[in-house]
């Protein structure tokens, strides 16, 4: 009886998958004629430009256009973060002790890290800056920070990260990524809607909402990323 | 100008004909000291002259070129150091038959400091 459930259960699965699939026209080209604006991929790749004045169509994409999605986006990545703290994180109890880092690495690499350290930081923060000008984003930038992070962390093993510095970064930027979608609501336009002036091609100050966005998706990023190392570096266990 | 163009087309040539060696090295050389020693010293010299060359093509470009070649300069010893570093903690050995450890008497000493 359980058996056959099972395999009517698989039917239907597969035959509802298969009739989805059946309509998909696998291998056809789906961007069009690049001129005439029959698909949204030309819509994005003609009217980006001229309309939000953004240099970077993907950034337009991402933020702009699909601006709900990329709040799902940061919302996941937050849960993994906090998922995974939840699980590791804890606090040192007597006779435990660091499992990761032993010893200190050489004075070089100390002093070393120590120099590029803030360049590491620089360089993060210019990526999700410019994120609406040039290649990069709040993503990327905030992978970069917390690669300086992590580089820190392997060349200092008593190197801590608060985490309550982490978290207050983290809900701060978070907070103003749906604050900026409610004032597109308060103002009469839908959530997240670009209300701002867009300004001109090329300027750091154009594109809208674009760069608030960005530069709050980069700290939340960065500030996630860095917790998730510091707790899978500091995972405690029994001696 | 036309002097500029012959003087980055032979940096970048140079950098080429090193990142090649570097590339042959890592190849060819036994074991994980000398392949490091090939990787890391001809792409740093590789990707310097390369990145002087770039800069002498486009003038414009020259003072990026010359932070990116900075950051090079710092960074590539570092991390070649640190590999080495790890490879020899790690345990590997070295290729040759008689072996010459000049690390083994200095790396013998810190760990009985560190302990």
């Amino acid at each position: 009886m359980k058996r056959a459930f099972i395999l009517l259960l698989l039917v239907v699965v597969g035959w509802v998958l298969a009739d989805t699939f059946s309509q998909i026209n696998f291998g056809e080209s789906r961007m069009g004629d690049i001129k005439q604006q029959e698909t949204v991929g030309a819509y994005y790749l003609n009217n980006t430009v001229e309309k939000l004045s953004v240099a970077n169509v993907v950034t337009a994409i991402v933020v702009n256009y699909r601006g709900f999605d990329t709040l799902g986006e940061v919302t996941v990545l937050f849960l993994a973060a906090s998922g995974l703290a939840s699980i590791l994180y804890r606090r040192k109890k007597r006779g435990e002790h660091d499992v990761m880092i032993l010893k200190n690495s050489s004075q070089l690499l100390q002093t070393g890290a120590k120099l590029i350290f803030p360049a590491i930081l620089v360089l993060g923060a210019y990526v999700f800056i410019h994120g609406h000008l040039t290649p990069g984003g709040g993503f990327q930038g905030g992978a970069i920070i917390a690669s300086g992070f992590l580089l820190m962390f392997m060349a200092y093993k008593d190197y801590h990260v608060s985490h309550n510095v982490l978290t207050w970064v983290e809900s701060i930027a978070g907070i103003l990524f749906v604050s900026v979608g409610i004032w597109g609501l308060i103002s009469g336009a839908t959530f997240l809607e670009n209300i701002l002036g867009t300004g001109t091609l090329n300027d750091l100050v154009s594109g809208g909402i674009i760069p608030l966005i960005y530069i709050a998706v980069g700290f939340k990023v960065a500030a996630e990323l860095t917790g998730v190392l510091e707790t899978l570096l500091n995972f405690k266990t029994e001696k | 100008m036309e002097i500029l163009k012959y003087i980055g087309s032979f940096f970048v040539l140079l950098g080429s004909v090193f990142l090649f060696l570097g590339a042959l090295g890592i190849y060819r050389m036994p074991d994980v000291y000398n392949r490091l020693q090939a990787g890391t010293k001809s792409s740093t010299l590789g990707a310097m002259s390369m990145l002087l060359g770039i800069g002498f093509l486009q003038p414009d470009w020259m003072v990026k070129m010359i932070v990116i070649i900075i950051f090079i300069a710092v960074s590539n010893p570092l991390s070649s150091h640190a590999l080495a570093r790890g490879a020899y903690r790690a345990g590997l050995s070295l290729f040759q038959k008689e072996k010459i450890d000049a690390y083994e008497k200095d790396y013998k000493s810190m760990e009985d400091k560190e302990l």
